[in-house]
């Protein structure tokens, strides 16, 4: 697996434009790899009459046949034994079903490089001491959830000297201890060490909100950072207003914009997607965005919403090289933003389906909302 | 947001107004009996103002295509000739008015007096936006009392409906309760329904069995359930024309109402028969997305991914009836299938075709008796009597052609009933 190695060793993470040839070369690497060792990844290849040698040119990238992230939620895939897999992560799971993502150990450590790359440009990486505050849940033993491994793992960018949980885990189940973090953060206040707040930008936003009501409004030490991050679903349109949030910020934390960072990422495409200065979600060398027509599944220009198809040659374990998630998305030419980062960037402006669907038509409403059975 | 007396309260109040609302409805019931001429009188006043443009009821949180049409019909349909030939064709002459009995054979005579079922609730899913409305005019024309549980998915339009209503009849003020409870209060639920005579349910299944849970037993249910409609080819009478208004009917209904087409049966045993019309057929669907555009990307997106989900979870698994083959352009598609259930198809403008032979058809269509609602028959004019009567025989109540399958007819019944009779109730009274 060179190729892949290759490409998580380039220097500018967001080098999308030169890394084109190494990345292409990894996904066909990584494709023949999934077609060799895992079978239903096959026979779906099959049935689209695609081998992984139609990998020739970087523009055949669009052709790479993408499976929906509800495959994953319905069947097992893996491409090596599970013994071979030091990790697996699930998504959150809607309706009780989620998808298990296996990693090997060569993707982890390609994602190690991806995170510390990452974390360096937005200067997350420091050696001082710090606080945390995890606006989610508490880790166990038992729970593999991607966001919270996230949370967890992003704990480690600075080295950290106590961490408080708002969900904990306590006889079996999770609960809620708004109170208690709100205490440890005035708490921290008093200190010289750095705060850092990780979770979801709605949960953020909700105990801000509280701590504003309640009159609470404290100045965090010097180099606190505000981390935003999550599923992707936090990141829709109609969710909390950016520019409310960030003015909270400042307003109850004392913090400015500049060191509010917000990231995505999600178990079937388990890259990070860190925002730019300009709060924009640049598409990392790691990683491409191809959007699809709504009706014919065909590309579409930038400027265009559709269907986001996420191509990433990281995992060998599970064959999540190209998925396509439930998002409805726009990818944005890289020159408008006035970060300077040439890649482009993606915006996520809902989820497919419609709550309040008005049909009559029998068995219609189920299925327009995802819980009915397939035909 | 609760209505009641003719009055807008706010849901903090549902706790008095609940408190009240037993005796309230029993004084109505008392002392203040509604007949069909006071509620015609009203509806006709409404259709005049409407026309006139001096009321509208299409408020700004409504997002209505056609908006005009919507309102010519309304004026149309709530005029006092219309209403009055609905009353006429549901309950006939006179139908609240005392009779007498006449059985041979030297049998008692006995007196019949038609009466109000008494108090309606009305479980409206958010189906289409006048839905709600339709069903209490359904209520105060055979004189019930009607409580309304408003859909998830309003918007204002029942409420606007009923605020004019009342306005012009202030009568009616006690025969209209509006409560826009939500389907997880149970207890709210239970109270109204524990107040009621009948509840009128519109929905799926799901809504059918949750009204179930929580209805007394003895309280009528009366259920217009969610239905499947498919169109029959048989030959032509004017090819051209009738696969145009197949296709538009498809594209302007987005397949989501009960008698919208989901699939196209062929009256062929030969699945060769099927890519050949698929093929054509897809250029009328294309040139009729094109008229009128589908703009719910949410929905439209939806479905292309599970189509192409359920298209890779078939070579995992694969069905039973494999063989199908999918005709795609740029609005919409066509899938050809094997097997010959009438299932729902992946909607706005994803239509499956199969095969259906005459001989076979009333087998193959009784598995789905439950769902069968409107067939829009094409054919040539020598078999349309013929085929009339089979899709009868198969459990089809509406025969349509291909350019109304979705149209609403005055004094049409419902899913095979009159809605009113199911409103009423027969009294007997010795002499």
């Amino acid at each position: 697996m060179n190729e892949r190695k290759e490409l998580f060793r380039v220097e500018d993470p967001f080098d999308t434009q030169s890394t084109n040839d190494q990345f292409l070369a990894a996904v066909r690497e990584n494709c023949a790899y999934q077609y060799t060792n895992c079978k239903q990844y096959r026979t779906m290849l099959e049935k689209l009459q695609f081998t992984p040698d139609m990998l020739k040119r970087y523009s055949d990238l669009k052709n790479l046949p993408f499976l929906p992230t509800v495959l994953f939620k319905n069947h097992r895939m893996y491409s090596c034994p599970e013994w071979k897999m030091p990790m697996k992560v699930t998504s959150s799971g809607t309706k009780g079903k989620f998808s298990r993502i296996g990693m090997d150990a060569g993707s982890l450590l390609c994602g190690l490089r991806m995170v510390i790359k990452i974390a360096k440009w937005r200067g997350l990486l420091s050696p001082k001491l710090t606080n945390y505050i995890i606006l989610g849940y508490e880790p166990t033993r038992d729970n593999d959830m991607a966001v919270m491994k996230t949370a967890f793992g992003s704990t480690f960018l600075a080295p950290a000297l106590h961490r408080t949980y708002a969900l904990k885990y306590r006889n079996g189940t999770y609960q809620p201890d708004l109170e208690g973090v709100i205490a440890a953060v005035q708490r921290y206040c008093e200190s010289d060490f750095p705060v850092r707040f990780m979770g979801f930008p709605s949960y953020t936003y909700f105990m801000l909100k509280k701590m504003d009501e309640d009159g609470i409004h404290v100045q965090l030490p010097e180099d606190s950072k505000i981390m935003l991050g999550g599923g992707w679903k936090q990141f829709y349109k109609e969710n909390v207003d950016k520019q409310t949030l960030y003015h909270l910020v400042k307003k109850v934390l004392g913090v400015s914009e500049e060191n509010i960072i917000e990231f995505f990422g999600a178990a079937e495409h388990p890259i990070l997607y860190c925002d730019c200065p300009e709060h924009h979600f640049h598409v990392p060398a790691y990683s491409r965005v191809i959007i699809r027509n709504v009706h014919t599944l065909e590309p579409v220009p930038n400027g265009t919403p559709g269907l986001v198809n996420l191509i990433t040659p990281m995992v060998n374990a599970t064959p999540i090289l190209s998925v396509m998630t439930d998002d409805l998305g726009v990818l944005h030419d890289g020159g408008q933003c006035k970060c300077g980062i040439a890649s482009p960037y993606l915006e996520i402006i809902g989820r497919v389906g419609l709550r309040d669907i008005k049909t009559c038509a029998a068995g219609a409403a189920d299925y327009l909302n995802g819980t009915g059975e397939t035909v | 947001m609760i209505f009641a007396n003719g009055m807008i309260y706010d849901a903090s109040e549902q706790k008095r107004i609940l408190k009240a609302l037993e005796h309230n409805i029993n004084e109505t019931i008392l002392h203040r009996p509604l007949d069909t001429e006071t509620v015609i009188a009203a509806f006709d006043e409404l259709s005049q103002r409407l026309r006139r443009g001096e009321v509208s009821f299409v408020t700004p949180k409504m997002q209505v295509e056609r908006k005009d049409e919507l309102l010519q019909t309304a004026v149309r349909m709530l005029r006092r000739s219309s209403m009055e030939y609905k009353v006429k064709m549901e309950l006939g002459q006179n139908f609240f008015s005392p009779k007498l009995t006449g059985p041979p054979l030297g049998f008692d005579r006995l007196e019949i007096r038609p009466r109000p079922l008494g108090v309606l609730m009305h479980i409206a899913a958010g189906n289409m936006d006048v839905l709600p409305a339709y069903s209490i005019a359904e209520g105060l024309l055979t004189g019930n009392i009607n409580i309304l549980k408003l859909p998830h998915a309003d918007n204002g339009l029942t409420l606007e409906i009923c605020s004019l209503l009342v306005a012009i009849e202030p009568r009616l003020k006690d025969y209209i309760y509006i409560f826009d409870t939500p389907s997880s209060d149970l207890e709210t639920l239970k109270k109204l329904a524990s107040l009621s005579d009948g509840i009128a349910v519109w929905g799926g299944e799901e809504a059918v069995a949750a009204v179930r849970q929580f209805a007394p037993s003895g309280c009528r249910i009366i259920e217009w359930g969610h239905k499947r409609g498919f169109a029959y080819i048989s030959g032509y009478e004017n090819k051209e024309a009738e696969l145009t208004a197949l296709a538009e009917h498809i594209m302007i209904t987005k397949q989501l109402l009960c008698s919208s087409c989901q699939v196209i049966y062929l009256d062929t045993p030969h699945m060769d028969d099927l890519s050949d019309f698929s093929k054509l057929f897809l250029k009328h669907l294309e040139q009729a997305a094109e008229k009128y555009p589908i703009n719910d990307v949410g929905a439209v997106a939806a479905m292309t991914l599970r189509r192409y989900a359920d298209m890779l979870e078939c070579t995992l698994e694969p069905p039973v009836n494999a063989g199908g083959k999918v005709f795609q352009s740029q609005h919409c598609s066509i899938t050809t299938a094997a097997d010959k259930t009438l299932e729902l198809s992946y909607m706005y403008g994803n239509c499956i075709v199969k095969c259906l032979p005459e001989r076979e058809m009333l087998h193959y269509l009784r598995r789905s008796k439950g769902y069968l609602q409107t067939a829009g028959l094409i054919c040539t004019p020598t078999r349309r009597a013929r085929l009339t009567e089979l899709l009868i025989r198969c459990g089809v109540n509406r025969v349509m052609r291909a350019d109304n399958m979705s149209e609403s007819f005055l004094g049409e019944a419902h899913d095979g009933e009159y809605a009113l009779r199911r409103y009423t109730r027969i009294v007997n009274v010795a002499l």
